[in-house]
């Protein structure tokens, strides 16, 4: 029979039993509720320094340990540093290096996994005054990058070693740590790319329209907005089919390219804005996913208003190729007047005046036309510059705005290939009763200013100096079908042979007389 | 007064005890150093102002339940005001809470229990 005494005990036994049990339930349900709020926690963050303080108290406060340090490592000096610290006195954090080469951070990176720091060991390292530590790893793509430590496990009987179990804990922690770290360096790294892309986008001169799936503007850069005259905030997350209202011609491409995915290529493009309309290359682009599914249209628009100025500008005076050079690299366009070296090609028309008494004014200007025409188009061909027309003398420039190699060559071919088309031009004219033209050349290279010269109201690209002046004598002094070429001329180019050395001519403003070559026409 | 002790004042014959820092061990043994001297001049009403401690271990909270365990053989009262959300949830999972009042501030605390 048991006594009520020895019964009483059990009970009490028992009820001290399932205290103490419930007591070690209520700890494990708390480590798992708080280990839940830790992931939680820990990628909701994106801030690093909050991420560790994080894990360091969380951790601290399940494990019961009495501090606690996270250390990352420094990518210029490999040192690991102190990033966040629990219950730790900054004093003493500072006192103490870690890195790789020796102590318990020499062992995680070797092992990688995490362990547990008792009075016997001895990693040479104080661990802030503290025998007994947690040491686990932050890896990142396999590397060391840092790692998680706690120190000192709390009991009502002072201060105890870490168990099996509290280290599994932490290992789970720094695992998830791991992950959140290299989110948030992934995060990091997404949000300069983004910013270095959004920099690109800004500067450069191409406009560029990101249109998403569900035709939304997802992204303008400053360019477009200035071609469409339109804030951002008005453009972002509004259906193209409003942004691009007055360019129903823009809509249906972007349709196009909705239905067949393909790239369209527009150049001169009417792109309406506000206030006025500019013409742009405009290219209408596709995009598609990692999957390959189509997700967008990229727009990209280039400005042909500048271009197209520069075009106009020039085309009257020089050959499209010389635009193009130009337009390529806008160094080369020396407008602003500055001395260099040039050739200059002078011709005329002999006896202009007595054949133009004898022609209605009607016919005059008709056959001056075609006579310049057919010039002209030999002075492209030379990339020579057409600098003006007087009367019926032309005046060419080689080297000026744009300078190449062979710019004297390119003169005398011009000069004699001028005779070549004049022939031509006169066998024609002679068939319609009228007389030949007569012409002679003269040529001469050496310094001069160029650049825009005139007023406000008139500027006119051009050349001045003494090198234009002797180009125009040697012309004035050249008979019908010679071409005259100064010693600078003869001294650079190929055909000398073609050339014949004459009497020197005296010329206005010369002291003494000039040496010249002269190129007869057959 | 130790680190873990921002203060200790009494009011409306509350014992109102302000902790600072990690409520672990240490914070909890100077907790339970003051009730034991102020229990002993015959208080039994307690606040304990956690504004400042976000953090607590197991070993603290253990401390906590030793000393409400006291209070309850002298129909004492024990409640805590200004916890931060992960040390009430500590508090309801280690049974804390069945036995005690958690207030929002002193002063609603101070309405209730004088």
């Amino acid at each position: 029979m048991v006594s009520p005494i020895s019964s009483k005990k059990s009970i009490e036994d028992l009820e001290n039993q399932l205290l103490k049990k419930n007591k070690i339930l209520n700890e494990k349900y708390l480590e798992l509720e708080t280990l839940l709020d830790l992931t939680n926690t820990i990628n909701s963050l994106d801030d690093l320094n909050e991420l560790f303080f994080n894990v360091l108290t969380l951790s601290s406060s399940i494990l019961n340990s009495s501090k606690g340090i996270v250390l990352i490592k420094n990518n210029v000096s490999n040192i690991f540093d102190t990033v966040s610290s629990f219950n730790i006195e900054e004093e003493n954090i500072k006192k103490q290096i870690f890195n790789t080469r020796s102590g318990f951070l020499r062992k995680l990176n070797k092992e990688k996994k995490s362990f547990i720091v008792s009075n016997k060991d001895d990693f040479n390292h104080e661990l802030f005054d503290s025998k007994k530590a947690l040491i686990s790893p932050i890896l990142y793509n396999n590397k060391l990058v840092g790692a998680v430590i706690l120190f000192d496990k709390e009991s009502r009987d002072g201060i105890k070693n870490f168990k099996q179990n509290d280290l599994k804990l932490l290992e789970a922690i720094s695992i998830q740590t791991s992950i959140a770290f290299q989110n948030v360096k992934l995060l990091e790294s997404l949000k300069k790319s983004n910013k270095l892309n959004e920099n690109i986008m800004s500067s450069i001169t191409t406009g560029i329209v990101e249109i998403n799936l569900f035709g939304e503007i997802e992204f303008i850069n400053k360019e477009a907005l200035r071609l469409l005259k339109k804030d951002e905030n008005e453009v972002i997350g509004n259906h193209f089919f409003i942004i691009f209202e007055k360019n129903n011609l823009l809509i249906d491409l972007i349709q196009k390219v909705e239905l067949e995915q393909k790239r369209i290529f527009e150049s001169e493009f009417n792109l309406k804005s506000k206030s006025k309309n500019i013409s742009v290359n405009l290219s209408c682009s596709p995009v598609f996913d990692e999957g390959k599914s189509f997700s967008g249209i990229v727009i990209a628009m280039d400005d042909l208003s500048k271009i197209n100025k520069v075009k106009s500008t020039f085309k009257k005076y020089v050959s499209k190729n010389i635009v193009d050079k130009l337009l390529e690299n806008e160094n080369s366009l020396n407008l602003g007047g500055e001395e260099s070296e040039i050739t200059i090609l002078f011709s005329d028309i002999r006896g202009f005046t007595s054949m133009s008494e004898k022609l209605s004014p009607k016919q005059i200007v008709k056959l001056l036309n075609k006579y310049f025409q057919s010039m002209i188009d030999v002075v492209f061909k030379f990339n020579g510059t057409l600098d003006k027309i007087v009367g019926d003398e032309l005046m060419v420039l080689y080297g000026v705005p744009l300078k190449n190699e062979n710019d004297t060559e390119n003169a005398v071919k011009t000069a004699i290939e001028m005779f070549k088309s004049l022939d031509k031009f006169n066998s024609k004219i002679v068939k319609d009763g009228f007389e030949p033209f007569k012409i002679g050349i003269g040529i001469n290279k050496g310094k001069a200013v160029s650049g825009n010269i005139g007023s406000e109201q008139q500027m006119n690209y051009t050349v001045i100096g003494d090198t234009i002046n002797l180009g125009a004598r040697l012309c004035s002094h050249a008979k019908s079908g010679e071409i005259l070429i100064s010693k600078s001329v003869k001294d650079v180019i190929k055909d000398v042979h073609k050339f014949k050395e004459i009497s020197p001519i005296e010329v206005k403003g010369k002291s003494k007389p000039i040496d010249v070559w002269v190129y007869k026409h057959k | 007064m130790s680190d873990s002790i921002k203060n200790v004042e009494e009011k409306d014959g509350v014992i109102i005890i302000s902790t600072a820092g990690y409520f672990n061990n240490l914070a909890g043994e100077a907790v339970l150093e003051v009730f034991t001297k102020k229990m002993e001049s015959g208080s039994t009403k307690f606040l304990v102002d956690m504004n400042d401690s976000k953090v607590v271990n197991s070993i603290g909270v253990s401390i906590l339940i030793e000393i409400i365990e006291k209070l309850q053989v002298v129909n004492g009262v024990m409640a805590f005001t200004n916890l931060a959300g992960i040390v009430e949830k500590t508090f309801n999972i280690m049974g804390i809470t069945k036995y005690c009042e958690v207030y929002d501030s002193v002063d609603s605390a101070l309405e209730k229990l004088s």
